[in-house]
């Protein structure tokens, strides 16, 4: 699975830079201006497409089909996308993770409990905008996966209104809402494993 | 051994059957498979590889069944399709890397060798390569990890003379070693014609022969003469015939004609036209 991971590398580096030069912008911009969540959160979900990206590429360039001629499994196919993806989520994370901790302790406001929140809100946002469409990629092909990945946009939107104008102010005691955004990640996370499964599944009936 | 054996092989679409199909490539041969578009040529390389599911039958590839663990015997398989699927940002340096971490039995030497051969440029990405590169560059890829059989599915369609030329050339020096064998698929003969040792034709889904080339040639001729001499024949010594009002050709059986008869020596294209107009 080296090759694989390493060809998707060499693609990132190509293709994706943009991507990271714009997450690196706003993760720049979000430490000096003040507490903007779509400075926050929209460097996660544009790294969240990136498997989908490459799996686009590959389509373009036969690749997925000419990988099956080599001596890969289609799990293996699948799994290289999926390690890349969290991968550089993870990557991702971790530098907003640092760029945001250094600019609460230098304003006072560090407290460990809202930091775990906010990691946990990304990890979850990150992984979801990679699990949801990456089935129907690896079954449909990338144009009726970017379809589902449209309206996976969409249903986010939809929680994060819910989120924000519902569940806010008196009713949040009752919820508990930082317990259970501390809990989106775990339950992203648990999403991106059951979204790989998935995937392998309708990939290794997929006739190429 | 036998490089490749397919028995009893069955695969069905709405608008296409590969009906009952059964080919048997020995070890150190080159077996062309020949038809036409929509023949089957590549429904049967992809059933071969695995990349398609069968409906029913057996293949077996360098002695393993394809159903168990197909991606340890491709390792010893060296494949070009039609297009060769490297993503069209990488450069032959990057490609060596990512291959090399694919075939455990990658032979960075042989690479090298090769790529010098077919002076494939170095540091050009693969999108600014013509189609003849690209094609010379997927050969030498499916040449350097030790395969035992190459699978070559329309590798030379689209090329240039030249290119074919060197190509084929590869081809042979590949099976100077007796364990080196390789299927090949296309629909230009003339390239098969140098090349293979059997021939197979194939026409709507179905297998009209599989058969040494060098049999074929001496079993069949071809004959020009007036229709009249053509019905003179004795029964079943013409397989084929096309009648216009200047005279008649035919293909025929070399051993059902009488001595005193010109045969003419019968191409394998020519063979393949006549056999496939029979067929209908």
């Amino acid at each position: 699975m080296k090759g694989l991971l390493l060809k998707d590398w060499y693609m990132i580096k190509k293709y994706c830079r943009a991507y990271l030069v714009i997450a690196a912008i706003l993760i720049a911009v979000s430490v000096v201006a003040e507490t903007n969540l779509f400075l926050l959160f929209y460097p996660c979900m544009l790294c969240g497409v990136i498997p989908v990206n490459l799996l686009s590429y590959d389509e373009r360039s036969n690749w997925l089909r000419y990988s099956c001629t080599m001596p890969y499994t289609k799990k293996q196919i699948v799994s290289a996308k999926y390690l890349i993806g969290i991968l550089s989520q993870l990557a991702l994370i971790a530098l907003t993770g640092i760029a945001q901790g250094i600019k609460m302790t230098l304003n006072g406001s560090f407290e460990f409990k809202d930091f775990a929140v906010f990691i946990s809100v990304m990890l979850a946002l990150a992984t979801l905008s990679s699990s949801i469409p990456l089935p129907f990629v690896f079954k449909m092909g990338v144009e009726k996966g970017r379809i589902a990945y449209y309206v996976m946009i969409g249903v986010l939107c939809a929680a994060s209104f819910f989120a924000a104008n519902v569940i806010r102010g008196e009713k949040q005691a009752e919820f508990g809402v930082n317990t259970v955004f501390a809990a989106l990640g775990i339950v992203g996370v648990g999403i991106y494993f059951l979204s790989w499964r998935l995937s392998v599944k309708l990939f290794s009936k997929r006739e190429m | 051994m036998n490089a490749l054996e397919i028995k009893n092989l069955n695969k069905t679409y709405p608008d296409f059957k590969l009906d009952n199909l059964n080919l048997t490539l020995p070890s150190g041969c080159i077996m062309g498979l020949i038809g036409e578009n929509g023949a089957g040529k590549s429904t049967t390389v992809r059933l071969i590889l695995n990349m398609i599911r069968k409906d029913s039958g057996s293949i077996t590839i360098l002695g393993r069944s394809h159903e168990c663990k197909i991606e340890l015997t491709k390792e010893e398989v060296g494949v070009v399709m039609d297009e060769v699927g490297i993503p069209e940002c990488l450069t032959v340096k990057q490609v060596e890397k990512i291959m090399k971490n694919t075939f455990r039995s990658w032979d960075e030497n042989e690479f090298r060798r090769l790529i010098n051969k077919l002076s494939i440029p170095e540091n050009k990405q693969f999108k600014d390569f013509s189609r003849g590169m690209k094609m010379k560059l997927g050969t030498a890829i499916a040449m350097s990890h030790n395969s035992k059989l190459l699978i070559l599915d329309e590798a030379t369609s689209g090329l240039d003379p030249v290119v074919r030329d060197e190509v084929v050339e590869m081809f042979n020096d590949f099976t100077r070693d007796e364990n080196h064998s390789i299927l090949i698929s296309s629909h230009i003969v003339s390239d098969l014609e140098k090349l293979c040792d059997y021939i197979a034709f194939l026409h709507k889904g179905k297998l009209l022969l599989c058969e040494e080339k060098d049999k074929l040639l001496s079993e069949y001729g071809l004959i020009h003469c007036t229709a009249e001499a053509l019905q003179s024949l004795p029964e079943g010594a013409v397989r084929f015939k096309k009648e216009n009002p200047y005279g008649a050709k035919a293909m025929v059986l070399r051993s059902k004609v009488p001595a005193s008869i010109n045969i003419c020596p019968i191409s394998i294209e020519e063979l393949f036209v006549f056999m496939v107009k029979e067929a209908g």
